[in-house]
């Protein structure tokens, strides 16, 4: 009796849980790098804000099977959104964020609202559609966009009153990481809830979810439209640390680019989108800087040999390495 | 996971460690640019020419060696732009920067060298707004308008009365139409219609053939370079607007790395620009004797002569400060400068720190071995940028 108490506190022990390790480990993580990489403030502060954007590219293909080859439409939105909302409106980063979060999600809800009726190939078609669409509208509203020329000149308050964006990116890339520990948050609680289950349940078999009475049509809205709003908010952080936003914030290279990374790191994980974001631009930014004018070789070969030896991403990796100490465990 | 970031950021450090110590404390110039992908050819201009400046004029300048150091921004990414110019600045401790191919890019550099007080040379963007965002650029490559307005003076008078005028959907295409459109009106000739085609038109029969029904006296073009103008010069080749007697009338179309590639249906277009290679004079032919001696293949054309009339601009900065991080003094000193360029005469406006030059006409003819060459037969001496009066 004495003895299985003490085998039950130690099992405890073991699986006590940290409340908010992975959001703390992401912030510890990005202090280390702004430690150790002082002044590569702007490129970490790019890592940052790409990762929340594949990271809700991840919400749609790796949880809930929506292939989609143009998410840049909500990024874009986003980001001439915020751009815009700092000219004419008000520039304070938050609200701003806020705003370029809501029309990342009315985006998605009025796009999705005739997209997700179908599936597949014409679906990943008719995503290139609309942000080859929004593309174009910006071009020609050079007026309010600053079409090919970008839109720029507008300021951002400092954040919360107090800290400015300063000329070394410290304030963006703080202000950048929050909102990614806090997205990753919101999208662990999610994809453990019945609701994300439910996404799980959607990739998995649609036609089943249908016959077991599941609202299907109505939960791929609302998840299209929690992806489009992150993917707005990416968008909004882009613009408010970098202060232009270009039309390849639209472009269909970026909603491309990104899928790579989440397919590098691994799809249907969490840390897949972390990890293959991370290492798809320091893979890149080192590589550019030995050989800037034949680096992509090196993306190309990184690609091919995870693609070809690690077909679950990089993640895989990891999985191969956790099996391995278990087998030493139990061996001991 | 982060035992591979700790690798990283050792091997980094350890790179960028052995990177200082090596160097004698040169003055430093960080050059972005497209080195990688579809735009890579700004890149390979710009580093040729730099080099064939420095064959030229040697790597030190008052006793201080000047090193160029080359970050790739892809293509148009303000985004990547930005943060490539600030690892020039703070990690490389930069004093000069240089480069900017498109727009966008130029004006996200803005907010950071107003604050760090970089001199910031433009080699080639050509919008008119972009030295208005700060102190610390100049350019030395043109404007849009400013290229745009002398080909519509010429054509008034050449009795060219009625126009249909093409251009690609976009800024620079826009910009380029409405410079010209306003100096035709105003001049007296007559636009019959204002096209826009798509960024990604690839058949250009339908635009030509709807301009040629308009019978109008002239046609002029604005195309982004590559496969664009290959297309749009067939077409114009292939519907036989010139033998209608349908001039053509452009600006950096039958551009030198396009040109041979254009082929006979090239012959006799008409563009207005401020560089030749084909451009006789001494300066032009020292610099393409310098750098044709480094890279036997090389072709010159308007980037790399703005690349190289940057390296000169820095250099005459350099020399201004005697090495010294004096960025208010170094852009004081090129304001107003005026020198021979391989393009011909030169002078960096005071207020706008842009270039005043000749713009010249020039028709597409066979060179002494068979070559297409852009042959200048007219000179609009000293051109200002007439955007800058815009706005």
């Amino acid at each position: 009796m004495f003895e299985s108490k003490v085998v039950a506190s130690n099992a405890v022990k073991r699986h006590v849980k940290v409340p908010l390790l992975p959001e703390i480990c992401i912030l510890v993580a990005g202090v280390v790098c702004f430690y150790i990489f002082p002044s590569n403030l702007g490129f970490l502060t790019e890592i940052v804000v790409m990762a929340l954007f594949v990271l809700s590219l991840d919400l749609l293909l790796g949880y809930t099977g929506i292939a989609t080859l143009g998410q840049a439409a909500m990024f874009g939105a986003g980001a001439y959104c915020a751009g815009l909302f700092a000219m004419y409106v008000h520039p304070d980063p938050l609200i701003g964020l806020l705003v370029a979060g809501i029309i990342g999600a009315g985006i998605a809800l009025v796009s999705g609202s005739f997209m997700l009726r179908t599936h597949g190939l014409s679906f990943i078609i008719l995503t290139i559609a609309v942000a080859e669409l929004l593309f174009a509208a910006a071009n020609q509203a050079q007026d309010i966009t600053g079409g090919d020329n970008g839109l720029y000149g507008f300021a951002v308050a400092p954040l919360f009153g107090i800290f400015e964006f300063d000329f070394y990116g410290r304030t963006g890339f703080f202000y950048s990481l929050s909102i990614l520990a806090l997205a990753f948050l919101l999208m662990r609680q999610l994809v453990r809830s019945p609701f994300g289950l439910a996404a799980k349940g959607l990739r998995e078999d649609q036609e089943r979810m249908r016959a077991l009475g599941y609202p299907v049509y109505r939960h791929l809205m609302i998840i299209y439209a929690i992806a489009g709003s992150m993917a707005g908010v990416a968008g909004g952080l882009s613009a408010q640390t970098v202060q232009v936003v270009g039309l390849q914030s639209l472009s269909f290279t970026l909603s491309a680019e990104a899928l790579v990374m989440l397919i590098l790191g691994g799809t249907g994980r969490l840390y897949g989108a972390l990890i293959g974001t991370v290492i798809f631009m320091v893979v890149h930014h080192m590589a550019a800087a030995l050989d800037p004018s034949t680096w992509m070789l090196f993306i190309g070969l990184l690609l091919v040999t995870t693609v070809l030896f690690l077909p679950k991403g990089l993640m895989q990796l990891f999985d191969i390495f956790m099996a391995w100490i278990k087998v030493g465990r139990r061996s001991e | 996971m982060l035992k591979l970031k700790l690798l990283l950021a050792t091997s980094l450090a350890a790179t960028t460690l052995t990177m200082t110590a090596q160097a004698d404390d040169p003055v430093k110039v960080g050059i972005v640019a497209p080195l990688s992908g579809p735009f890579s050819d700004y890149g390979q201009q710009f580093r040729q020419a730099i080099d064939a400046y420095q064959a030229q004029h040697g790597k030190s300048v008052g006793g201080h060696s000047v090193e160029f150091i080359y970050k790739d921004n892809g293509g148009p990414d303000p985004g990547r732009t930005r943060s490539v110019a600030q690892e020039l600045i703070v990690q490389e401790q930069v004093d000069y920067l240089g480069g900017f191919v498109f727009t966008p890019n130029a004006l996200a550099v803005a907010p950071l060298i107003n604050k760090a007080k970089t001199p910031a040379v433009i080699f080639n963007a050509a919008t008119s707004a972009i030295t208005q965002q700060s102190d610390y650029f100049v350019r030395t490559s043109y404007t849009t308008p400013q290229v745009s307005v002398p080909v519509a003076v010429y054509a008034k008078e050449e009795g060219i009365d009625k126009v249909v005028t093409l251009v690609t959907d976009y800024g620079p295409g826009i910009d380029a139409e409405q410079a010209f459109a306003k100096q035709f009106e105003k001049d007296g000739g007559e636009i019959l219609r204002s096209v826009r085609m798509p960024m990604n038109t690839t058949d250009f029969g339908p635009f030509v053939q709807g301009a040629k029904s308009e019978a109008p006296d002239a046609i002029y073009v604005f195309l982004p370079g590559g496969p664009p103008t290959y297309g749009f010069v067939k077409a114009y080749a292939d519907n036989g607007l010139m033998e209608e007697g349908i001039r053509f009338l452009g600006t950096a179309e039958t551009q030198e790395l396009d040109l041979q590639t254009l082929g006979s249906s090239a012959l006799g277009l008409h563009t207005g620009f401020h560089y030749s290679q084909a451009h006789d004079s001494p300066e032009n032919q020292a610099f393409l004797d310098s750098l044709h001696s480094l890279y036997p293949d090389a072709i010159a054309n308007w980037a790399s002569v703005g690349a190289y009339d940057g390296a000169h601009v820095i250099y005459k900065m350099i020399e201004a400060t005697g090495g010294e991080k004096k960025p208010e003094a170094a852009v004081d000193a090129v304001k107003g400068l005026s020198w021979i360029s391989p393009r011909g005469p030169m002078m960096i406006d005071s207020d706008y720190r842009s270039p005043i030059q000749n713009v010249y006409m020039r028709k597409v003819v066979k060179g002494e071995s068979g070559e297409l060459v852009n042959k200048e037969f007219k000179v609009y001496e000293e051109q200002p940028d007439y955007g800058r009066f815009e706005e």
